[in-house]
């Protein structure tokens, strides 16, 4: 799976998760507005039902007064009662729509109600009419007896009173139960909250973990990769994912497999040069030898029939020769420095004594001072100073020469000085004098084939340290060089 | 005394006038054949009669025609003269065309100085490097 796929998942699955939370919240919310909406509306229910029961009770009060006393302000509470009960009920009712059992009860106290009225009007009537006439005095004794007297109004009272009764403990027990719900959905919410509080929680740190694991995994492996290339090792990794980091370590790995290949060929085209100079400075020696070898023989069959002019003529060529011959080893040595040899534990002074010993002329004056113990490769440093020794010898073309060789170690390197009192080299020479094939006298006067300098400089370039002359004509030079430590 | 015959594989004409100045300061008798190269060795070999065959056959390595691995190649199969003692004379210091003709059996290597400097250093010359080994061979030495 892509690895932004894996990281837009978690991130998606923590968001999901504190999506549901809110939701789960809301609904919540939603659930306890509708209860305590519910709350208020059954609160006003009871309050309407006790004033309702209230003032039927009031109108029963009112017809028993009126019917007892004659008085009207008890007449005026009964009629009162008939102007508001009816108008009670009906806004009751709106309270309690949706709720068809309590509808039905309220529905019946009203029956029972419409009932007592009808049997309350009749008496109220026949007792209004009583001072008008005899009959009428007869009518109301009549209906006092037969209604009145046999309880038909305690009987429907009674049952309005029950009736209520029944009504607000109904209302009392929904109440209740609304209650019950809406705490238990607040205690569900709440265990819900936890649970996805802590999984978003979870899911979040482990994702995370995960991909940051993930990540720093492979980009490790790269970096290992990296490293490995810097250092020469041209590995791969192997990488089965198939994410982005994928196609850079594919990258990295064709840039490895790039590098080990143009490495591989520059080596062996390094290889094949060597090669092929070792083949040209063969083949070329070998017609020089000839050549040499026939002036020997004429030397040493003729001798004594040749002309001095003839033999002065044929000493020049060993002479062309040997010169022939030292260009040829001069280039097989510069192609040969590119050769890697192993590096070995140098003690210096040792070394450069040795080649002084070699190279200095007994007559000359020769200062070793302090020199370094060095691990590098032996047969470099030899050549370097062997090229620099013999270049003083030969371009201090006095007897009492002088050659001082110093060193000192600065920072990474050590700094090695080769001064000699010799002929010296004018200032715009000094860069030339590393070049190839640059000698600065005359051919036949100098053994110098130009190509020794130049060595040295390559060896030391391939060091990556540096080389550099302080002469004036006349005057002496001096080599300054550096060689990592 | 007993004349040495020598069959010399050479094709650089140097190298033979080398070879035959040394012989002549060398004081034993000796009789020289010279082929150019190894087609033509093998072909005088061929011509010779079974005591005529030569006592030492000096070889050079890289010559034209036939070399001195193919030539010395088809010697050792051959039942008449696979015996013949042969020593190489070469100017290859290549290991592997050493540790070849050793395989196929010879009596010596001798590498041939390119630096004549460093050869007259030793020798003297040239012609002084080869006699110090023709010496050597002819007195049976180096075997």
């Amino acid at each position: 799976m892509k690895l932004s796929r894996q990281i837009f998942l978690a991130f998606f699955i923590v968001l999901l998760l504190s999506v549901i939370d809110s939701m789960t919240n809301y609904l919540l919310s939603v659930r306890v507005r509708e209860n305590i909406e519910f709350l208020n509306r059954s609160e006003a229910i009871i309050r309407n039902s006790t004033r309702l029961h209230k003032g039927i009770i009031e109108m029963q009060s009112g017809f028993r007064g009126y019917l007892l006393t004659n008085d009207s302000t008890f007449l005026s509470i009964y009629d009162q009662g008939h102007k508001n009960i009816t108008p009670m009920f009906v806004s009751q009712k709106e309270l309690i729509s949706g709720n068809s059992a309590q509808a039905k009860l309220l529905d019946s106290v009203y029956q029972l109600h419409r009932q007592w009225i009808t049997y309350a009007d009749s008496l109220v009537d026949a007792r209004q009419d009583l001072s008008v006439s005899e009959s009428s005095r007869a009518i109301y004794n009549r209906l006092f007896e037969k209604k009145l007297k046999k309880k038909i109004g305690k009987t429907l009272n009674d049952s309005i009173t029950k009736l209520f009764a029944r009504f607000d403990r109904t209302e009392y027990r929904l109440r209740n139960q609304r209650s019950e719900r809406l705490l238990q959905s607040i205690r569900t919410t709440h265990t819900i909250s936890v649970v996805f509080l802590s999984s978003t929680f979870v899911i979040g740190v482990l994702s995370m973990v995960y991909i940051v694991r993930l990540i720093s995994r492979r980009i490790n492996k790269m970096v290992a990769l990296a490293e490995n290339i810097s250092m020469g090792n041209f590995t791969t990794v192997h990488d089965t994912a198939r994410d982005e980091l994928t196609s850079l370590t594919t990258s990295l790995n064709l840039m490895s497999e790039k590098l080990k290949k143009n490495i591989e060929d520059l080596e062996k085209q390094n290889k094949e040069l060597n090669r092929f100079a070792y083949v040209v400075s063969h083949d070329l020696k070998a017609p020089v030898r000839g050549i040499h070898n026939v002036i020997q023989w004429i030397e040493e069959d003729l001798g004594h029939e040749l002309s001095p002019e003839l033999r002065k003529y044929l000493s020049i060529i060993p002479q062309r020769t040997k010169r022939m011959e030292d260009l040829i080893n001069g280039l097989l040595d510069y192609a040969r420095t590119r050769e890697k040899t192993q590096p070995e534990q140098v003690d210096t002074y040792a070394l450069v004594k040795q080649i002084a010993g070699e190279l200095i002329p007994r007559t000359f004056r020769f200062e070793l001072h302090e020199m370094p113990e060095l691990f590098t490769e032996r047969i470099k440093l030899e050549q370097v100073f062997s090229n620099l020794i013999s270049n003083s010898v030969k371009y201090t073309k006095r007897p009492d020469g002088h050659i001082v060789i110093t060193s000192r170690r600065i920072g990474d390197f050590y700094e090695f000085s080769v001064k000699d009192n010799g002929i010296g080299i004018a200032p715009e020479y000094h860069e030339k004098i590393f070049e190839i094939f640059q000698t600065l006298r005359e051919r036949d006067e100098s053994e110098s084939t130009g190509i020794g300098l130049a060595i040295t400089k390559k060896i030391i370039d391939d060091k990556h340290g540096s080389i550099k002359v302080n002469s004036q004509l006349g005057e002496g030079a001096e080599f300054i060089f550096t060689w990592p430590v | 005394m007993k004349k040495h015959k020598l069959l010399l594989v050479e094709d650089d004409e140097l190298d033979v006038i080398s070879v035959e100045r040394s012989l002549k300061k060398i004081d034993t008798p000796y009789e020289l054949h010279t082929a150019y190269n190894g087609k033509e060795a093998l072909q005088m070999l061929k011509g010779y009669k079974d005591d005529e065959l030569p006592d030492v056959i000096l070889l050079d390595l890289n010559m034209p025609k036939m070399n001195g691995i193919e030539f010395l190649r088809v010697l050792r199969k051959d039942e008449r003269i696979k015996h013949l003692k042969v020593f190489i004379m070469t100017t290859s210091a290549e290991s592997i065309d050493r540790s070849t003709t050793e395989e196929l059996g010879i009596s010596g290597y001798i590498i041939k100085p390119l630096n004549y400097t460093d050869n007259t250093k030793r020798t003297g010359s040239m012609e002084a490097f080869v006699e110090f080994h023709l010496r050597k061979i002819m007195s049976g030495g180096e075997n």
